[in-house]
């Protein structure tokens, strides 16, 4: 199974930690975008008609402050082109302060089933020194727009001054709009932004002061009953992100629209970042991409390895042999004896212990081969 | 090209200062004898090394011939001998002015009088050179020449009121430098029909030809054909080619007394061409050599380990290559149980050392570790036998020792008076023992002192440029050994002794540099999986400790999506980076760990 990511580049405004391809000064290419898009689309799907679908990511951006039509007439065009099964499950991020109903109906109908929320954090003051476009009031009006959904909460640590207190708020106020999928994201200052500034000044918390936030995320969200089941990911049994669960297991997936990228047999590629060249590329029949490298040999297995290490399932012996035709017990006996003091290694599987999943870096870079 | 009469030749040398301009004179002298056309001329052509451009200090002696049509109608042969700047090298200086037979001793006019100013002036008297002040940089404002040519009368009794006043950077007055050469400088004396003296001022392996002898002809004569030999190795040659510097190797048939030039004669080893040694016919021999031959003794020493431990043969390769290059470099394999293999290796001074480590990295790419310098100690040991440490792992155990002598040098600091006081403080920090005070006019002073070698090559030269506002200047000669209350400070990483770590430090200073030591490690050493202790120990007690706390995120964010190339990346640079540090025991350090504690600044 495979993986469908769709980017729209659009934002209301830029979040000051935010380095991601998104542009809240060109709305009005969002029609020629989309149409773009659809485009696309239509050609992918020609050439990825032997690959079936079961995770459709709408991101962003905000894929909520562009029109609905947009929204639903891709959904429904990818769902008409690609193959996709039909208990897909489909995401789309939403930011608070865009979501109306009107809006919602249009996303249920086209059958989208998973809403991920931009909360990042329960205080006014913050969202606003993040130039973020909502409030906490917001957040819950949209939640109650969404009741009986599956929501997922997206929570920052790592701000300046940012206290435990904060956190809990964070979190208690994403329970209180009813997440069942909560990811916790250690705020990276990215060159280019304004919060690289704020770190350069060393206004940012140090790496144990972020640990700290993190260690009490972690415990706090045990208690409330949502598993750790990737290192920055949270949720309730039975609401992991299949569409995230894709990439860390190393599965396929196409990405559409700007800076989205690919991994289509072992070849990954990722397309321009402006939407001027973009829609040029794609108005010219051609595709967009400014990236690509065909992954072989060992490459493959420290890609997988670093991404699978990051799960609490870690590696899967037996989807290791599938994918590579030998045992994983074998491959890295050494690697694994000198680590072992870090693994839990079982019949079923290697992984990185509980304990050691925040310093998980020094670990994989002991499996990746040269 | 004819053979230019004896009269009609000058030989000399440029001493000054640090940075007082000599390089940048020797090349408009070059320049405007027309040696080096202006199109091929690049800045500094003397200082040939890439890393002596870079440093503005030149390493390797390189001569040039010149021929310089004088006012007086006559064409004159300068032989130009460059010498290099540094302390460090102070006897291959004094080799090469014996080449000479004159100095221009140029000085800064806005800086005036310093502490190498005088040292090699003092060396270029003592082998009887005629002595040419004269003063550079009066294109600048602070420029004020009169005071500095009184100056250079009163502390060096020379008479400086007809000197040039040039800028060597914007050549000004050039021509009265080159007039006064003909005019001041002697012609050389000597024999053509003597037997053969030639004085080894310098040498270089050539890939191709084998050992070039730098030399000057001070008898006789010498040609292509000769069978030469070497008084101080006392081996046979067969010369294969001479010729002179223009400045690259120019052939000629015969190089005469008088004449400064080079001789190949298929030689393999440089050690056989030792600085300072004299060549003579082995059919006609000179009854006695030149004098002033002393072997380059290493002052400085420290080991040298390849960070990949299979690269031994490699380092060992680049040392021995280094060696060709450089008689005063020596080295003995080594080996320490905390780096495995490696070298101990010998150096005139710490610039020497610093030298010698970047050209290991740069020209032969190796990654390596090198440990704490240090000296050599007299170690006289109960039964009365003394033996050379120069490795502080080598320390025999203090139950056996004696006592210790460690080496002291003289050390003359020149001053403004203003900052007497706290070169005293600096001197009495590093042990030092005052000698004498000489004010040498209003404005400045002469302090000597007596210092242990083993605390000067720290940052005593920083500290003291850092103490007076840079206006202070060093100078320093070996004077001796000294007995010292000396003991082995020992550094543990996480419980395990890592004698690559180790220093010979004096017992009242123990404390504080262990502290100091392991305050040090604890910055440098990342921070792992698990805690660090950092411990420093005299015979055994703990004396220090500190902790590399345990690392606690470590983690790539936000990993999905197009992310992953990216993301992979900087694993593959975290993976790069750890494969620069060296593991010893269960520990990772980086390699700057083991030079690092070197730069701490003995005042906290």
């Amino acid at each position: 199974m495979a993986g469908i990511y769709v980017h729209v580049p659009f934002c209301k405004q830029k979040c000051t930690y935010c380095d991601f391809a998104s542009y809240s000064r060109e709305i009005g290419k969002a029609e020629a975008y989309f149409a773009c898009l659809l485009k696309e689309i239509d050609s992918r799907a020609l050439e990825l008609k032997e690959k079936t679908f079961n995770t459709i990511y709408l991101g962003g951006g905000t894929p909520s402050f562009v029109k609905a039509e947009f929204i639903g007439a891709t959904i429904n065009r990818i769902k008409k082109v690609f193959s996709v099964t039909s208990d897909a499950e489909i995401t789309i991020e939403i930011n608070p302060g865009t979501l109306d109903e009107q809006k919602l109906a249009i996303y249920k109908a086209v059958g989208i089933n998973r809403f991920s929320i931009g909360l990042q954090s329960a205080y006014d003051e913050r969202l606003c020194s993040l130039n973020r476009i909502h409030t906490a009031e917001q957040f819950l009006y949209a939640c109650s727009l969404l009741k009986g959904e599956n929501i997922s909460v997206d929570v920052m640590i790592g701000l300046k001054d940012q206290k435990i207190e904060e956190v809990k708020a964070t979190i208690d106020l994403a329970i209180k709009g009813g997440a069942n999928h909560i990811s916790v994201y250690a705020l990276t200052p990215e060159e280019g932004t304004p919060m690289f500034t704020t770190y350069l000044n060393g206004e940012l918390p140090s790496e144990d002061e972020t640990t700290e936030l993190y260690d009490f995320a972690r415990d706090y969200l045990s208690t409330l009953g949502f598993e750790r089941y990737e290192v920055s990911n949270f949720a309730k049994k039975g609401f992991y992100s299949k569409h995230n669960l894709n990439y860390w297991r190393r599965g396929e997936y196409i990405g559409l629209g700007v800076a989205a990228s690919s991994c289509i047999d072992d070849r990954r590629f990722t397309n321009t970042e402006k939407i001027d060249e973009y829609v040029h590329c794609l108005l010219n029949d051609k595709y967009a991409e400014i990236f690509s490298e065909l992954i072989e040999g060992d490459e493959i297995k420290n890609e997988y390895i670093m991404l699978a290490m990051r799960t609490s399932e870690g590696i899967i012996l037996s989807d290791y042999t599938k994918n590579f035709g030998s045992d994983f017990l074998i491959d890295y006996k050494r690697e694994i004896s000198d680590n072992q003091k870090y693994l839990d290694v079982c019949d079923y599987s290697v992984k990185i212990k509980d304990d050691y999943l925040y310093v998980q870096n020094q670990i994989i870079i002991n499996f990746m081969k040269d | 090209m004819s053979k230019t009469p004896k009269n009609n030749v000058r030989n000399f040398c440029i001493v000054a200062h640090i940075d007082h301009g000599k390089s940048t004179l020797a090349d408009r002298i070059i320049e405007m004898t027309g040696q080096v056309s202006q199109r091929d001329m690049e800045n500094q052509i003397l200082d040939s090394m890439d890393l002596e451009r870079e440093r503005g200090i030149t390493i390797k002696l390189t001569p040039v011939t010149m021929y310089y049509k004088a006012k007086n109608g006559e064409e004159y042969k300068f032989n130009l001998i460059d010498t290099p700047g540094h302390v460090d090298f102070s006897y291959e200086v004094s080799r090469s002015l014996a080449a000479c037979e004159g100095a221009i001793l140029i000085v800064d006019s806005t800086q005036g009088v310093e502490a190498q100013t005088l040292a090699n002036c003092y060396l270029a008297l003592d082998n009887d050179l005629e002595i040419m002040p004269v003063l550079n940089k009066i294109d600048l404002a602070s420029s004020r020449c009169d005071e500095v040519a009184k100056e250079i009368e009163d502390i060096i009794g020379l008479d400086a009121s007809d000197a040039p006043r040039i800028s060597a950077k914007n050549g000004i007055n050039i021509e009265d430098v080159l007039e006064a050469i003909v005019n001041k400088i002697p012609a050389p004396v000597g024999d053509d029909d003597a037997p053969l003296k030639a004085l080894i001022f310098d040498s270089y392996y050539d890939n191709f030809k084998g050992v070039i002898c730098f030399v000057r002809i001070k008898d006789g004569k010498v040609k292509v054909g000769d069978r030469i030999r070497t008084y101080i190795s006392d081996k046979q040659f067969d010369v294969t080619e001479v010729g002179v510097f223009s400045p690259h190797l120019q052939p000629r048939e015969c190089l005469y007394s008088g004449d400064v030039g080079y001789i190949a004669a298929s030689i393999k080893s440089i050690e056989d061409t030792n600085v300072g040694d004299t060549i003579t016919l082995v059919n006609n021999p000179a009854p006695e050599p030149l004098p002033g031959y002393k072997k380059a003794l290493p002052v400085v020493f420290s080991g040298v380990y390849p960070l990949d431990g299979s690269k031994f043969n490699d380092l060992k390769e680049a040392l021995l290559k280094l060696k060709l290059n450089d008689a005063a470099l020596s080295f003995e394999p080594d080996n320490s149980m905390a780096l495995g293999f490696g070298f101990r290796r010998g150096f005139l001074g710490l610039l020497h050392m610093e030298i010698i480590q970047q050209r290991l990295e740069r020209e032969f790419d190796l990654d390596i570790i090198t440990t704490t310098p240090g000296v050599s100690y007299h170690v006289y040991k109960t039964g009365g036998e003394m033996i050379l440490v120069n490795n502080p792992s080598k320390l025999p155990d203090p139950s056996e020792i004696e006592h210790i002598e460690e080496p002291v040098i003289k050390a003359s600091i020149f001053t403004p008076p203003d900052y007497i006081g706290p070169i005293m403080e600096l001197c009495k920090e590093k042990r030092g023992e005052m000698i004498t005070m000489d004010y040498i006019d209003a404005r400045r002073v002469c302090l000597q002192y007596k210092l242990p070698l083993n605390e000067i090559i720290f940052d005593f030269f920083d500290s003291l440029k850092s103490r007076t506002r840079g206006y202070a200047s060093l100078d320093y000669e070996l004077s001796g050994y000294q007995t010292s209350e000396l003991v082995k400070l020992d550094m543990y990483l996480n419980g395990d002794i890592c004698d690559a770590l180790s220093v010979i430090v004096h017992k009242e200073k123990a404390y504080a540099r262990g502290r100091a030591i392991a305050e040090k490690l604890k910055d440098v050493i990342p921070r792992q999986m698990f805690e660090i202790p950092v411990q420093a120990a005299v015979g055994g007690k703990i004396i220090a400790r500190e902790t590399v706390k345990a690392l606690r995120k470590d983690v790539l964010a936000k990993c999905y999506g197009g992310d992953i190339t990216r993301k992979k990346k900087l694993l593959e640079k975290q993976k790069e980076g750890k494969k620069k540090m060296r593991k010893l025991g269960s520990v990772e350090i980086p390699s700057e760990a083991f030079m690092s504690i070197l730069k701490i600044d003995s005042d906290n």
